[in-house]
């Protein structure tokens, strides 16, 4: 563990000047990110590590029957967890390649394959080609926003003012209400005519805003969902981060007469980056998937404004029995999701670098 | 800048005193906008489960009825199961915690303590299968479990549901157990101590409180999921709140609007529990999630 540890940088590195080994690279990079520094480093401890290394090498020596002992106790604490996650995680995910070559649909059994049939059917699938765009721009603006959000909320429970632990309990909120109660009541919210968030518009602008029945209205309104339910645990993550900075480098940049905002954008940012990007690289991946807010609050419409490739893979599986072609844009949302990670982990590297 | 200002030649108590005043109502009203925009849908959904059906439909909308009615509690548990649904709900929600923070608990401790040659590894695989879209392996997983005849039973849904908190549970647990002291485990270990005593004697009174916050969030998590119920819970001795709202949402026996009052009714009745458990519990919910960073 410790030596692969101490080799990891090292070998993000040479990914790093060779780029088209992208793969390496974003793999490497992988282990540096998911490695117990960064770990720790993320969570603000820098405890053990230190105190391991040290005892380490007396510990080596002591022989092989102890590090049999070792590898049986690991094998049998790691089973069940493991194997739960290879029956319902990673054995699906390469089933469904094997499902995506076929046209099978369990209402019509026999099982035939068909080649790229289901791809160049998805090709001319008008509602598959225009959710491709909305999930990226849905997944990008919503986590951009929350990103802005989390940062300002977090920033807001910082400060201190009166009743503050009572703000940050209701900061809490959003995150425990479901996403399928929170998709309902706002589908209802932001009804044109009995909704109101559209009489609050309305009395404060004079304006009415179709919001669920036109096509940029909609887009609209899901980002707002999607930012509404998620920024508060981000900005949850981002106040620890804020509360664990050493206080000492803001008022010595007080002292030296910087305003607020510099500070801010000087001192602060830079040291939660790398925690903003590791979130914000989480958020595109978990959020490429988000099934229910689309599924509850508009699902897909007006037209296909607002549908997601997650809510095409519902449809097809289990609105239409089209297992084949289901697995076939699951697929495409795998692909997505490894691009934006990839992306994600050569922007949290940029991010270490800069500062 | 404050600080320097009292050397400044043009500083006046004045100016100080209006800039923090000024100050201090930005902060205020960046509050009073934040507790407005998280507490609107709460106040809304909740007003309209009081609220008589025929004032619900009204424009403009009204942001109080005229009169609080508990009819729509009442219609609620007449049209759909829902004391079955909520049964279902709490029986999936702590079985699925339970089971995910007892297998997460002994995987973590083996990634935090036994040293082992591809520990590492078998850590990038559970937190990299966070990746891998719940959606996208959904058809290969209905096939599964329809040959193993777990469509539609309470253990098969538990099982997923431990299965997808799980990664994000290790993490914390992981990350948990390294902060630990390992002097104690280690004094157990030379005097004789096997697996299982060290496991329950020693380190399991001490991860205590990070086994209870993971309990009581993944608790939440699971009450809240909509997907994996949606899809194999088919028949309503296994469906969940969440599936309800679904379909009372999709109801064509409701008529041509959406039943409102029925929704924001069991909306209530599904948040409620979730809120009152957050409020109670929200010191140890915050350091459970900001400890594993994600989900």
């Amino acid at each position: 563990m410790h030596n692969s540890l101490t080799q990891t940088p090292r070998m993000g590195g040479k990914g790093a000047k060779t780029p088209s080994f992208f793969y390496l690279c974003a793999f490497a990079s992988l282990r540096e990110v998911f490695s117990e520094e960064a770990f720790a480093g993320m969570q603000m401890i820098s405890t053990a590590g230190s105190a391991q290394d040290a005892r380490r090498p007396h510990r080596r020596p002591r022989l092989s029957k102890l590090a049999r002992n070792r590898y049986l106790a690991a094998i049998l604490l790691l089973a069940p967890a493991l194997g739960l996650r290879l029956f319902t995680s990673v054995y699906p995910f390469f089933r469904t390649f094997y499902f995506a070559l076929s046209n099978y649909n369990p209402a019509f059994p026999p099982l035939r394959f068909t080649g790229t049939a289901n791809f160049a059917r998805m090709w001319s699938d008008l509602a598959v080609s225009s959710s491709v765009s909305f999930t990226i721009v849905f997944v990008l603006a919503s986590t951009l926003l929350q990103l802005c959000c989390g940062v300002l909320v977090a920033l807001l429970l910082n400060a201190s003012f009166r009743a503050r632990s009572l703000v940050r309990a209701v900061n809490l909120i959003p995150w425990a209400i479901p996403m399928v109660v929170a998709a309902m009541g706002f589908r209802w919210m932001f009804d044109t005519d009995y909704g109101i968030i559209n009489d609050l518009i309305y009395r404060l602008t004079g304006l009415q805003i179709p919001w669920l029945t036109t096509s940029l209205g909609a887009k609209a309104a899901v980002i707002q969902v999607s930012v509404w339910k998620s920024t508060p645990f981000l900005a949850l993550v981002f106040l620890a981060a804020l509360q664990g900075l050493p206080t000492d480098l803001l008022e010595a940049a007080r002292v030296d007469g910087a305003t607020r905002l510099q500070a801010f954008f000087k001192i602060t940012l830079p040291l939660i980056l790398s925690q903003v990007v590791t979130i914000g690289l989480f958020m595109v991946v978990w959020q490429l998937a988000a099934f229910d807010l689309v599924y509850t609050m508009t699902g897909g419409g007006p037209g296909y404004a607002t549908s997601v490739l997650a809510y095409n893979i519902y449809q097809a599986a289990f609105g239409g029995l089209n297992f084949g072609y289901a697995s076939a844009i699951s697929l495409v949302l795998f692909v997505l999701v490894f691009v934006m990670a990839g992306l994600g982990l050569v922007l949290f590297r940029r991010t270490e670098v800069s500062y | 800048m404050r600080d320097r200002g009292a050397a400044a030649p043009g500083y006046s108590p004045w100016r100080h005193r209006l800039e923090v005043f000024f100050n201090r109502a930005l902060l205020y009203l960046g509050v009073a906008l934040f507790l407005f925009v998280v507490l609107l849908p709460c106040y809304w959904i909740v007003v309209s489960s009081f609220t008589p059906k025929y004032q619900m439909f009204s424009i403009p909308p009204r942001w109080l009825p005229s009169e609080l009615t508990l009819n729509n509690f009442a219609n609620l548990a007449a049209n759909i199961p829902f004391f079955q649904y909520y049964f279902n709900s709490l029986v999936l929600a702590f079985f699925s915690s339970l089971l995910s923070v007892l297998l997460a608990f002994l995987a973590a401790y083996a990634l935090a303590r036994v040293r082992f040659r591809g520990s590492n590894l078998v850590f990038m695989i559970f937190i990299v299968s966070i990746a891998i879209p719940q959606i996208g392996t959904l058809v290969p997983l209905f096939e599964l479990y329809k040959s193993v005849n777990l469509i539609n039973s309470r253990a098969g849904l538990i099982m997923l549901m431990a299965s997808l908190i799980l990664p994000f549970t290790v993490w914390t647990l992981v990350s948990f157990i390294k902060q630990l002291p390992e002097e104690v485990e280690e004094a157990a270990r030379i005097d004789g101590a096997n697996l299982v005593q060290l496991l329950w004697r020693v380190v399991t009174p001490v991860v205590r409180p990070a086994i209870g916050t993971m309990i009581i969030i993944n608790f939440i998590i699971s009450w809240n999921e909509l997907l994996y119920p949606l899809v194999f819970a088919t028949s309503a001795t296994v469906k969940t709140l969440s599936v309800g709202l679904v379909e009372l949402s999709v109801d064509p026996s409701m008529g041509a609007g959406r039943p409102w009052d029925l929704m924001s009714a069991l909306s209530v009745s599904m948040i409620l529990p979730v809120l009152l458990v957050v409020l109670v519990f929200q010191r140890l919910i915050v350091s459970g999630l900001t400890k594993g960073a994600i989900k």
